[in-house]
Formats: structure tokens, sequence, C-alpha cells
């Protein structure tokens, strides 16, 4: 009898507090002492009990892989972090809980667990999870910058662009590895790959954060000026002969479980191939993509997938190095 | 009917076409005439036993019957049962007189590779499997992903494929003919889609066959095949698809060499007119649930109607 008329009371508090508006959600008055505590150390202890073992952390201190997740910072998250040595607004810090300045944010966290926060997001706190599914090497980039941050190694990040040819051009043209060149390929093709990122048909957290910052009807005119600009950016060194020649007996001549690659991506006689052009794109690039075809994360073609799904990841890096040095 | 309507002509066990399909099938008359009378005894003695004479049986009688026909008939007709069937079993695995055959199961397609006595590569095919009469050919089968089984009832028992594992089985057809072979274990969506034209010739008949089909492909000649040539390369279909003598060298799907010359297209899904070759290339994913081959509905009639010229040219 007790316990039901104390049951009765609990809900009625608790449809009293939901329904009639009595629980304050004012950023201004905050949390009632102790509750600051108990969200902090939950937050804590949910990132340790599922961040990736420290076996499965990449190598980080590829300058490349450092220089792309800085442009993505850039934009992405020096509204709420700041830049190293440079705060956050004012407004910004005004946020329940405060977004923690970059240099602190980073110091308190190894970089598996810096990698599952970047990728997840925090719940209640404002903190987005990564925009797109499955690119965890875009997640690594961005864990890449801030683990150079905290070694106070970190690239100049570039936060003032006035046009969107420059912002493009703070990646694209400027740095090597997992970005790709333009110059190889046709303004219809950009353009119709700025829409499919827009779109989220082809996921990409960095490249959708990058297609929303610029105005949507200067796209074609972005995927033009790109296919006309050479790219300067430094080239990765060339690959081994022997891996490049094995790339090249597979592209030619696939296997039973392998298409041939140049029956789309070679050229033909009349200078037409059915396939975006892969000679002279970059090992990094290369690799990534056709990692993200055979796993699936990539599925807007059946049979780019299906052409992919039976590489192994020698097989990727001995097409790459093919590909790169046609 | 509807039960015997599976005893058509090209593809019926009963119907036997070869010495090992024969076998089969004496066995199986042997044991359903046997069955019969055993059924005819057995009934009739519980009959006279229950209705006529339902006094009761002397010691005498009762015991040499319950131990003669209830012990000793039984095993002495099971025990040579099975020794006849067991010594006719190495016969479905004797060698061949030379010619073998490679047949690789494909999710849903069967990949066939002809290896003539001393070959040093073979001679590669797809979906259909030609043999000499009057020849023992011995089949070496494998499977790629999944298991499947090979069996053509009207020449011989079925054999299972498995992947990374070889298995043999030959076959020694004797009267010429179209037969069909079937998938016999199942292999995925389509796998009663997976069906393949066997044809038996007489030897001199095959032996020309077999060099004609080891030639390279026939260039397009008519306006509508050289057109058709064109689409084959630029919609990429040489990744997958071989065509000996040009550029495609794909060996994903089956070998389209001679495309035109076989009976069916498809893995026996469909004929192999030109309306055929039209259907298929414009409707592959409705005809055959899953299948690889991406569906050119892209295409306008007209370059569907020149691809499939090219085709069924290449005889």
């Amino acid at each position: 009898m007790t316990l039901a008329a104390l049951a009765a009371l609990g809900l009625t508090g608790a449809v009293a507090v939901v329904a009639l508006g009595l629980y304050n959600v004012s950023a201004v008055a905050g949390h009632l002492p102790g509750v600051s505590w108990v969200l902090h150390t939950t937050f804590r202890n949910s990132v340790w009990l599922r961040a990736p073992s420290e076996e499965e952390v990449p190598e980080l201190d590829d300058a490349e892989l450092v220089a792309l997740g800085a442009g993505h910072y850039a934009t992405a998250c020096v509204p709420c972090h700041g830049a190293p040595g440079q705060e956050a607004s004012a407004t910004m810090r005004a946020m329940v809980p405060e977004p923690p300045q970059i240099e602190e944010a980073v110091a308190h966290w190894e970089a598996n667990e810096l990698f599952w926060i970047v990728e997840n997001g925090i719940k209640m706190t404002g903190m987005p999870g990564w925009p797109a599914e499955g690119r965890d090497d875009e997640v690594w980039a961005v864990v890449a910058y801030l683990e150079s941050v905290k070694g106070e190694a970190a690239p100049e990040l570039v936060l003032e662009t006035s046009e969107p040819e420059e912002y493009c051009a703070s990646c694209h043209g400027e740095v090597g590895g997992q970005v790709p060149r333009l110059d190889i390929l046709s303004a219809a093709y950009l353009e119709a790959q700025l829409q499919a990122y827009r779109s989220g048909k082809r996921p990409s957290g960095i490249m959708a954060q990058a297609v929303t910052s610029v105005p949507e009807e200067r796209l074609a005119e972005l995927a033009r000026h790109f296919a006309e600009t050479a790219d300067e950016a430094e080239e990765a060194p060339v690959a081994d002969a022997e891996l490049a020649s094995k790339g090249e007996a597979l592209a030619r001549e696939g296997t039973r479980d392998v298409p041939t690659c140049l029956a789309c991506h070679g050229e033909r006689e009349d200078g037409r191939r059915k396939g975006p052009v892969l000679d002279g794109q970059r090992r990094g690039f290369l690799e990534v993509q056709l990692t993200l075809w055979r796993d699936g994360i990539y599925d807007y073609d059946p049979l780019m997938h299906a052409a992919a799904r039976d590489l192994s990841d020698e097989d990727i890096a001995a097409l790459a190095a093919y590909f790169a040095g046609r | 009917m509807a039960l015997l309507s599976a005893c058509g002509k090209d593809q019926s066990a009963l119907d036997a076409a070869g010495v090992d399909a024969e076998a089969i099938r004496n066995i199986f008359m042997v044991t359903l005439v046997g069955a019969c009378i055993l059924w005819v005894l057995v009934n009739g003695a519980f009959y006279t036993l229950t209705r006529l004479r339902t006094d009761p049986l002397d010691d005498r009688f009762v015991r040499p019957l319950l131990i003669g026909g209830g012990i000793v008939v039984p095993s002495v007709l099971l025990i040579g049962l099975l020794a006849w069937a067991l010594s006719i079993l190495p016969d479905q695995r004797a060698p061949g007189d030379g010619l073998q055959v490679r047949v690789t199961g494909e999710q849903w397609w069967w990949r066939v590779e002809y290896w003539p006595d001393g070959a040093e590569e073979p001679i590669v095919t797809a979906n259909e499997i030609r043999l000499p009469a009057g020849q023992r050919t011995e089949f070496v089968l494998d499977a790629d992903r999944v298991i499947h089984s090979f069996w053509i009832p009207s020449l011989g028992g079925k054999m299972d494929m498995f992947p990374g594992r070889e298995t043999r089985v030959s076959l020694h057809p004797e009267r010429p003919g179209r037969y069909r072979g079937q998938c016999a274990e199942f292999c995925g969506v389509s796998h009663a889609w997976m069906a393949f034209a066997a044809v038996v010739m007489p030897e001199e008949e095959f032996d020309a066959w077999l060099e004609r089909e080891a030639g390279d492909a026939v260039a397009p000649e008519s306006a509508e095949a050289m057109r058709g040539e064109e689409l084959f390369r630029s919609e990429g279909c040489g990744a997958c698809h071989a065509v000996r003598g040009t550029e495609a060298v794909g060996q994903v799907g089956p070998d389209l060499t001679h495309v035109g010359s076989r009976e069916t297209l498809g893995a026996g899904r469909l004929g192999a007119t030109l309306e055929d070759f039209e259907r298929w290339i414009a409707h592959t994913g409705e005809l055959k649930p899953e299948v690889l081959m991406p569906t050119y509905d892209h295409l306008g009639e007209a370059e569907i109607a020149d691809m499939a010229t090219y085709l069924k040219g290449l005889k």
C-alpha cells in the first residue's frame, strides 16, 4: 500500500517536471551542485570503455595526414574549440558545458580516445559525431592533427579565406597524400562528385563539410576551376617498380574475381573512357578509395563495389602504385 | 501427370543416353521391380493371415517363415544390392580416354575448360558442355565461393563441387543429342537458373567443333555488329568478359568468344535468339536475381539491338 502510494507520487512528480516545465533548462542557471561532476565522470569513463585499443592507432606523424586534418579542423572545429593560441568567441565559450580550448581538449586524451570522441561526438554537449559513416580514414586525419597540437608541432591553420577557390586550394594543390589531384579529372566529373558529397551519396565528413561551406551555385564554377588548375602539391616518392608491375598485371588482365581496371579506366582510341581518370592520381588517395569500395563504405556504384570486393591490401597497394605512375 | 512432367526427354535419369546413366537406371529399375514384388508378397501374407487363415498356425511353419522371410531373405537381398551398387561405383570415376574437361561452379554459371590429351593450355568456354559419343571423358570439378553440384541426369550421376577442393567424375555418353545439366546443390538466390546445355556429338563432329571453339572470335562484319562491338568496348564489358582476339580479356564472367554458337544464354536461363540476347542485356537482374552482371537498361533500344547483333555474330 505504502509502496503503491510512493510510486504514484513519484510518477506524478515526473509528469509534472516534463509536462509543466518545472525543470529549468537555462544554460545561465547551470547545473545543480554535483551534477557536473557526475556527468563529466560518466563521459570520461564511457570514452575509456569504448575507445578502440591502442594497437589500432595507425601511423599519425605523416605530414600530409596532419595537413589534411588541419584543413578540416580549420573550418569544422575552430568555431567551438578555437585554434592553437587563439580562443573561440565569447558566445561559443558561453555554451554549457563550455567547449574546451583545443590545447586543453587534447591534453587529457590518448589518440585512440580522441578517435572515439571525434567519430562519435558527445551527447548533450553540442559535440557532433562524424557526419559520414565508416570514414575512419578521415577521423584519423583529424586525430593526427590533434596529436600534432599536443606535441606543439601543429601546422599553421588557414583561418581566413575570402574566396571559395582559396578555401578549396588550402588542401587541393597544397596537400598530397590522401587528397586527390583534381587537374587530371574533367569538370563534369568533379561537379558530379561535389553534388554527391553534398547529398551524402558519396560519404565523406571532410568533403561534406567543405562542400557545404561554399555557396551551392558556385560548385560548377569551382569544378571548372580545379579541373584546369595544375596541382603543385609535392609528389609522394615513386613506388618500387616491382609493386607497380604487379599492379599493372592486375589492372590489365584481372583475375577470376577481379575485373580488368583498364576496360573502364583505360583510355580508348577516341580518347574517352567509361570511368574517371586514374593515371597520375595520388597513391594515398587511390589506396583509401579502393579500400572504401572494397569494404562497401562506398556502395553507390554496385559495379565498382563488385570490382573491388576481392582485392587484398597488397593488391590495393599494387594498383595504387601502378596508376600513380601511369 | 504433374509429377511425370519432370521426366522430360532432355533431363531425365530414366532416359539414359550413356553407360553411366544406364547403370544408375538399371539399379533403379531392379530396385523398383524388386520393391513391387516384395510389396505384393508382404501384403499378400498379411491379407492371408488376417483374413483367410485366422486360426493359429503350426510352430513348425511359423519359425522358418519368420527367420527366412524376416532375416535371411532381406539380408541377402540388401547385401546383394549393396555389393552390386558398390561394384559399379568405381566406373563413375574411371579415367577418361584422353579429353579432360575442367568445370568450375560460379554464382550462377559454369566455367568450362577443355584440356585435350597433351594440351598445354585449355580451350575456355562457358555454360555449355559438348562431349564426343562413345568415349569416356573425365571431368575435374571445382567451385568458387560456395558449393555447387554438377549433374547431367541423362548422362550419369551427380558430383558435388567444392571451393578449393577438386572432385572428379567421368561420363561415357553413347547417344548423340542435346541434354540438360543442372546445378543440384542450393547455391544462392539464382540456383534454379544455373543450368547448361550438354550436347553429345559423333566423334568427328566433336573434333571439328573443338577446333573451331579453340579459334579466336570472328570480327564483326555488318554495320550494326560493328557498332555493337564499339559499345561492348565503351561500356567496359571486357572488364569481366573475354572475347579472344580482341582487347577484352576479363575473367570474372563467362568467356564470350563463341557465345553466338551456344544454345542458351545466362546459363540455361534463355534460348539464344537475337531477341534473347536483347532481353538478357536489358533485364539481367529481373531474369536472374542477384546476378553480378549489371542491367544495361540505360542503353537505347537500338544500342541494345546492335550489341545483341554483335554478340550473336560471335559464332
